[in-house]
């Protein structure tokens, strides 16, 4: 075997292999009856809502002065108050020197608004960052904790560890909202960050503890022997080189944390899911917006291992 | 300097009690160069371990310029900034660079100023004759290289005592001469050493005094013009056959 082969015929076949996935999965939905409509689906990001101007008062209309696309009618009620009201020029709906009656439509005002599916990738990326923050300080000392010296603090982080690792996350919170949210009065969203943020530290800490165990014990007495204390030693030595060797795990991790905060919806936090949820319940356009959603989780965990993949590459400066 | 009465240190382990250090009395007065040798397993590196409290001992006193480490108010970082120590496998900081692997102990431990450590590290670097690498990761040195780095690392503490474990078994033979020399410049500088090592030419020619362990024992101690040529005990006797 030659150790040069060419990779191209193996480029070709891949690219048969998904040609040929992506005509069956078109042939398969053809053969059912489903109107595709993704024309809809832009404006659940993004929309142009119209809100309608109302006035006051009963008057009537002094003047219309239009610049452009916007005009503005200044309104005089009966008793001599004066107001001004902003209005997109194609919508007017009154001419000057008008009488009006309080609560007739002048126009209306076209304004930009986050859809709902920015607003719940939004909520999902915040509680995800949250979660994640929290998590990596949970997993640090209770990493630390699983290696110490003292059986006590041991033992609990033993037993933390146990009991988030065997139990599944949606019973977690579950527990966390019905639970214990009830009995510290805590927010859906205080207990679905706190849920998520326990959950991924009792796997970072598993993490943490390994990446710290694989230095080489002589590091530590290195650094002991310069006189350094136990602190000092941990700070400088011991976990920026355990940083280097967990990052890849630990962005796994902070992955998976940001898919898992899908479950949060199931406590009413209008997060990714959730929204698409709802949109599904008023538009039955239940295909498209699971595979948007889908793909929208898939652009925000690849940027996430883009990120992590290039801080690697500037940590290997010292390989 | 150091003086060392009856100091034993066990391991126990799948039900066994090894000794690896047997009630081991000695003294090393300041200035002095003072060369363990012993078989592999003889308790020689444990021993040294145990003089700035690597490893903590059973029984016995060690008495560290007259601080005691069997008192158990003795602070023991105190004590290991006035003895440095050199590694068999250098154990430099991957992650940083030769200079800051120099500076960082002399900031954070000595309180030193970056400017100070930075200006001692280079004194350092120059004495031991890398200045040239100060930018360098540990990792592009030689063997060589690394443990004369790990020397000036211990050395800019300004230790009162220096501990070397086996500091050229871990180095192709092509590289021991240049840590010798290194050792051999620090001993004729008036450095207190204790120095674990096999290299019997460094210690005939350098050590104020030998001692032999064997078996966690202090087995024969004496000038290396006694030890080597003349030697008392059966076992020393056998050692040298062996490695001479």
């Amino acid at each position: 075997m030659t150790g040069s082969q060419s990779i191209w015929p193996w480029k070709l076949l891949l690219a048969a292999i998904l040609i040929v996935m992506a005509a069956g999965t078109w042939g398969a939905v053809n053969r059912i009856d489903y109107t595709w409509r993704w024309n809809r689906v832009p404006d659940y990001f993004l929309y142009k809502s119209e809100e309608s101007r109302k006035i006051p008062f009963d008057g009537w209309v002094e003047k219309i002065i239009s610049v452009g696309s916007t005009s503005t009618v200044s309104l005089v009620s009966e008793s001599g108050e004066k107001v001004t009201v902003k209005v997109a020029t194609n919508t007017v709906r009154v001419s000057e020197s008008e009488d009006l009656f309080e609560g007739d439509t002048i126009g209306f005002v076209k304004e930009w608004r986050l859809g709902p599916l920015t607003t719940g990738l939004w909520t999902t990326l915040w509680l995800s960052a949250g979660a994640s923050v929290l998590a990596l300080i949970i997993g640090l000392l209770t990493g630390l904790a699983r290696i110490s010296r003292n059986y006590t603090l041991r033992g609990l982080a033993a037993l933390y560890v146990e009991f988030i690792r065997g139990t599944p996350l949606l019973v977690q919170i579950f527990i966390a909202y019905f639970f214990i949210g009830t009995v510290f009065d805590l927010s859906r969203n205080a207990a679905g960050i706190g849920a998520l943020a326990i959950f991924a530290g009792a796997y970072v800490a598993e993490i943490v503890r390994a990446g710290i165990q694989s230095i080489p014990k002589g590091q530590m007495e290195a650094a002991r022997s310069l006189g350094m204390n136990l602190f000092q030693a941990m700070v400088y030595i011991i976990l920026p080189q355990s940083f280097k060797r967990i990052l890849p795990p630990l962005s796994g991790q902070f992955i998976s944390l940001i898919k898992d905060s899908s479950l949060v919806s199931v406590i009413a936090i209008t997060d990714l899911t959730k929204s698409g949820r709802e949109i599904i319940t008023s538009t039955f356009a239940t295909f498209e917006i699971w595979l948007t959603i889908a793909a929208m989780y898939l652009i925000v965990t690849s940027i996430l291992s883009q990120l992590v993949f290039y801080l690697e590459r500037r940590l290997a400066a010292s390989d | 300097m150091i003086k060392t009465s009856n100091v034993t240190k066990i391991f126990t382990g799948r039900g066994q009690i090894v000794r690896a250090v047997d009630g081991v009395s000695a003294e090393v007065a300041a200035g002095e160069v003072v060369v363990i040798i012993g078989p592999s397993g003889s308790g020689k590196s444990t021993f040294l371990r145990c003089l700035n409290g690597l490893e903590q001992f059973d029984e016995g006193h060690i008495v560290i310029d007259g601080v005691d480490l069997a008192d158990k108010k003795t602070d023991i970082n105190k004590v290991r900034r006035e003895v440095g120590m050199v590694f068999q496998q250098f154990n430099l900081f991957p992650h940083k660079t030769v200079l800051d692997n120099i500076t960082l102990a002399q900031k954070i431990v000595r309180k030193r100023d970056r400017d100070e450590a930075q200006q001692k590290a280079r004194q350092l670097l120059q004495k031991v004759g890398i200045a040239e690498k100060e930018a360098e990761y540990p990792s592009r040195l030689s063997g060589g290289q690394q443990q004369r780095v790990a020397i000036a690392r211990a050395l800019a503490m300004d230790p009162k005592i220096m501990l070397f474990d086996e500091p050229t078994s871990a180095l192709d033979p092509e590289m021991v001469g240049e840590v010798l020399d290194v050792m051999k410049q620090l001993a004729r500088e008036g450095m207190t050493m204790v120095v674990v090592t096999h290299e019997m030419g460094f210690a005939r020619e350098v050590a104020d005094r030998v001692i032999f362990m064997d078996q966690g024992k202090l087995v024969e101690e004496g000038t290396p013009e006694h030890f080597f040529t003349e030697p008392k005990e059966e076992r020393a006797k056998t050692f040298l056959k062996q490695v001479l």
